[in-house]
Parts: structure tokens; sequence; C-alpha cells
């Protein structure tokens, strides 16, 4: 049973819970399991919460049983990453200075979980203190991709994309702040949406840039995504980001019809230094929607040559703010890589932060002057595929790259801007998931999940899992 | 004449590790590059992203 139920999704567990021909109990027990077999392989979790899941298990099915079901993720078995905070327990942002931090309070996604009645089998690494891309963690070791063992899951919540592609845990949360939900479900194949800013509350998530943050759905499916967005979205009095802009039902908005869409696609930025298998497999995704009735416009936006400097300034500045204190006195506990970022965002000026928030806003005007345009903006999510553990270099059509600037090339604008971007799977190089990112207008999600719903129908990644659910 | 990487650290107390000044000179020649002719960009001086709202946060 194990396998069986571990390698579906949401979309599919619901009904049958829903219609008590599935135990969240059994459900919880087979996800834990799995869990517990395959830590040693991807070292997704940084705890498993055993005896508290299998108890609230038990309170969920007790709950369906006496007909109180609370909806899709009631009796769900998910970890989270472990930057969010669980009241009383420990939080550790996967770093060595906050090993143990334990929180008085719940995040308000964690509350908001609890209310739907998902059921919570633990935490999940990361890398340190969410700054990075690789997962490689000095203090709880290197996340390893399903896909291929020997490859990173991508970052920061590398933990997350790893537990949700190996099913071990059955949808998950992530943040972003240059790419770290996207950026680990591209490499993982896997759904992942960072929703608009202040689409949801980050009161009770460490902060990593504050202007840059974002905590969001990542899962097997873009159904799922709608469900977990929907179920964490909302304006919250505890986070001065958010706004209070209605909640859409996104599942009600996944028709799959994407006639007459419109698709802006920018070639200088966005498709300019790729490697050569990503750039076919995305325009074969956008082809697939043309095919469907849509139709694919070309933009330009002359501000994007200033988005890698600008995304690299605002969040140098703000996460060496942040971690301030940290370096003036606890530096030896940091990881070598993110002591030196921390060291890297003690240097720009006031000047060039504010410079920075000058070419954000130029960015994000291009980007609302496109959206009258064009409906959706799609792009690589990443221009290269994931690259070897503590290899700090990506191959980019045969050339050695930095693989941290350009991971974050395609996924950035969206955190300077705050728009919504999705990305879903959209087929594999060398056997390693690529994924296509697409981009709306602000608050606009349920038109991206939309999209990214009738993408995911024509099956681009032809039924294959990740090695661990094989 | 501009200050070092290693000057500028050391003003505002951050202990300084020998191994990572290469580094941080290198890495910070790079982002400099990516400005490329930001100064000659017409940044509109009241384009900028940061707000003051009186008030609180929340203007409901």
């Amino acid at each position: 049973m194990s396998k069986e139920v571990v390698l579906k999704s949401v979309d599919e567990l619901a009904p049958l819970i829903e219609q008590k021909s599935l135990s969240p109990v059994e459900l919880t027990k087979a996800v834990l399991d799995h869990a517990e077999h395959t830590q040693q392989a991807t070292n997704a979790y940084v705890e498993i919460y055993r005896e508290e899941a299998e108890m609230e298990a038990k309170q969920a099915e007790k709950e369906i049983i006496n007909g109180n079901y609370r909806g899709m993720y009631h009796g769900i078995p998910m970890a989270l990453k472990d930057i969010i905070y669980y009241k009383d327990k420990v939080t550790t942002m996967a770093s060595k200075i906050h090993q143990n931090f334990v929180s008085n309070y719940d995040a308000t996604v964690v509350k908001k979980l609890k209310e739907a009645g998902v059921v919570s089998t633990g935490k999940l690494n990361m890398h340190e203190y969410a700054w990075g891309i690789t997962n490689n963690n000095p203090h709880y070791g290197a996340v390893h991709n399903p896909w291929d063992l020997d490859k990173i899951p991508g970052g920061s919540s590398g933990g997350s994309g790893a537990a949700v592609a190996a099913g071990s845990s059955i949808a998950s949360l992530g943040t972003d702040t240059a790419g770290s939900i996207r950026i680990p479900s591209s490499a993982c194949g896997i759904v992942g949406l960072k929703p608009t800013h202040g689409r949801v509350s980050k009161h009770g998530v460490y902060p990593l840039a504050w202007s840059l943050d974002h905590v969001g759905p990542m899962t097997k499916t873009v159904k799922d995504a709608a469900g977990l967005l929907q179920t964490i979205a909302g304006f919250d009095r505890n986070d001065p980001t958010t706004v209070n802009v209605p909640v859409n039902n996104y599942i009600e908005h996944l028709t799959g019809n994407v006639k007459d869409l419109v698709i802006g696609v920018n070639e200088e930025y966005f498709f300019h230094q790729v490697d050569s298998g990503v750039e076919k497999l995305v325009r074969a995704g956008i082809q697939r929607l043309v095919d469907q009735g849509a139709k694919v416009k070309q933009v330009s936006m002359p501000s994007l040559q200033y988005a890698e400097w600008a995304e690299l300034v605002t969040s140098l500045s703000e996460a060496s703010t942040i971690h301030h204190q940290h370096l003036l006195t606890r530096a030896e506990d940091l990881g070598n890589d993110i002591r030196l970022l921390f060291e890297l965002g003690e240097l720009p000026s006031a000047v060039d932060y504010l410079q920075a928030q000058q070419v954000r806003r130029q960015l994000k005007q291009d980007f609302q002057k496109v959206f009258e345009d064009v409906d959706v903006l799609i792009t690589p999510t990443l221009p290269v595929v994931p690259t070897s553990i503590g290899d700090d270099h990506a191959d980019l059509n045969g050339e050695k790259v930095d693989l941290i600037d350009n991971v974050i090339r395609f996924t950035g604008p969206s955190n300077l801007t705050g728009l919504p971007a999705l990305s879903v799977p959209c087929g594999l190089k060398d056997g390693l998931p690529v994924g296509m990112q697409l981009v709306g207008p602000a608050f606009q999600e349920a038109s991206i999940l939309n999209i990214g719903y009738a993408f995911e129908n024509t099956n681009p990644m032809d039924g294959k899992r990740s090695e661990l659910l094989r | 004449m501009p200050l070092s990487v290693r000057q500028l650290l050391e003003d505002k107390g951050v202990p300084v590790k020998e191994e990572h000044l290469e580094t941080l000179n290198n890495r910070w020649k790079e982002m400099h590059a990516l400005r490329g002719n930001l100064e000659s960009a017409n940044l509109d001086e009241a384009n900028i992203s940061l707000t003051n709202t009186p008030g609180g946060d929340h203007i409901e």
C-alpha cells in the first residue's frame, strides 16, 4: 500500500478520504514509513513528528467519520520547510545559531493548515537561513535530488522539493526570496507557486529579505497548488505586507481553457544564455498551449537589464541587515557560503540600495505595460539543469558558469516586482526535470494556475516519476 | 581613493575572514559590472518603491 498511496496527489487522495475509503491514519502511516525509508537517500527531513502525526491523523479520522469533513486538505500528511514556526516546536532555519529555537506561536500559515485539518509529519531541510540554492547544508547535511541522488535539489526549499518529489510529503510549503520555491520545484519536477507579494502571510516565518520574501505551495499537481493556496491565502493583521484583496476560489477557475490566451515571450532576457535542451523543452511547452488556441506575442522590457543587479543589492542588503548581529558576534557559527554572502551584503551603500528600488519601480511599470497586451509571460524557470552536489558551477552549453548567479536570473524579477509566478514541470533533459515559468499580473494567481493546469493536462512529463517513486 | 573591502568591513566591526577577501573583491567587482549603464539610465527621481504610509501599516 505504501508506494501506491504516497505517489498520489492531494486531488486523488481527498475524495478517497472524504468517502471514507482511505483512512488518514493509514495514509499518514504510509507517508511516515516512506519518509523514514527514503530519508537516508534524500535527507529531506530535519525532524519527523511520528507520534504527533499519528495522533493528528486519528483526530482527523474521527472528525471525518463523524461527518465533519473540512475540505481537500483534511487528513493530508504534510511536512513544511523548517523556517516556518510551529508553536512549542524547534524551528532551526537549518542553522547552528537557531538549532534550539522554539517559537511560542504558530505561523499564520500553520494556523490555517491546522484549521484545514492537515496532519504535520515534520520539518524539512533547507539551505541555511534560506540564503542559497544548493541545499548543501553544513549543519544538517546535503539534500539529494530524488531524480538523481548525486544532484542538488535546488533551493533554498530543497527539502520541500525533494520530499514532494520522493512522496515523503504529499505536499509542502516553501519560501521564495529570489526563486527558492520555483528553483527546487523545477529541479525536482514538481509544481511551485510564488504568490503575489502580500497574498500569503509571512507572520511566523523567519525572514531572509523583507521586501522580497514570499510563502507558497510546492505540490505534485497544479490542482493541489490551487487548493493549498486557497487554504493559506488572505489578509493578516500580523503581517503588514499582506494586502486585503479577496481570495479567489482557485480550484473553480481551473477550466483548462486557454483559447485566445495571449502569451508574452521576451527573447532578449528570458531566452538569452539558456541551456539548449532547456530552451527546446520550454518552447515546446509554449507550442502545446498554442495548439490549444493560445497566441504568442513578443514583448520588450528594457529595465530587465538591471534586474540581476537590483535583486542582488536588495536581497544582500536586507539579508545582511537581518543577520548583522549574527555576523558581528557569531560569524564562526555560520556556514562558510552564507557568511560570505552576509559579508558581501555589508558592502552596498544606501545609494546603491535606493537606486535598486528605483530600478524595481521601473521593472514594475515595464511588467504592468506588458500585461496590458498579454495574459501571461512564459520563461524557463532555470537556464540550466541541476548540478552535482558540491559543484559551484553549472554547464551552460559547454561553458562553465557561476551557479548561483545563473540559477536566480529568471526567477528574481518576480521577487522584485512581487508578481505571481508558477513553475510547472515541462519535461526531462538527460533524466533531470526542467520547469516552465508562468508569470502573471498582480493577484491573478487563478489565471496562471489555469494556464499551468491546461499545460499539465498535455502530460509533458509523459507520466515519468522520480527514481524513489518508481 | 575607494575604501577596500577589508576597510569597509572593519569599519563596521565585521570580523574579516582572510580567505574570503579575494572572493569578496571579485564578487563585488562582478556586482558592479552588473550595473551596466545604470548611471545613464535616466532613473526618475520620483520613481521609488519606498512608501511612507501615515496612520499605521494598514489602510482599510
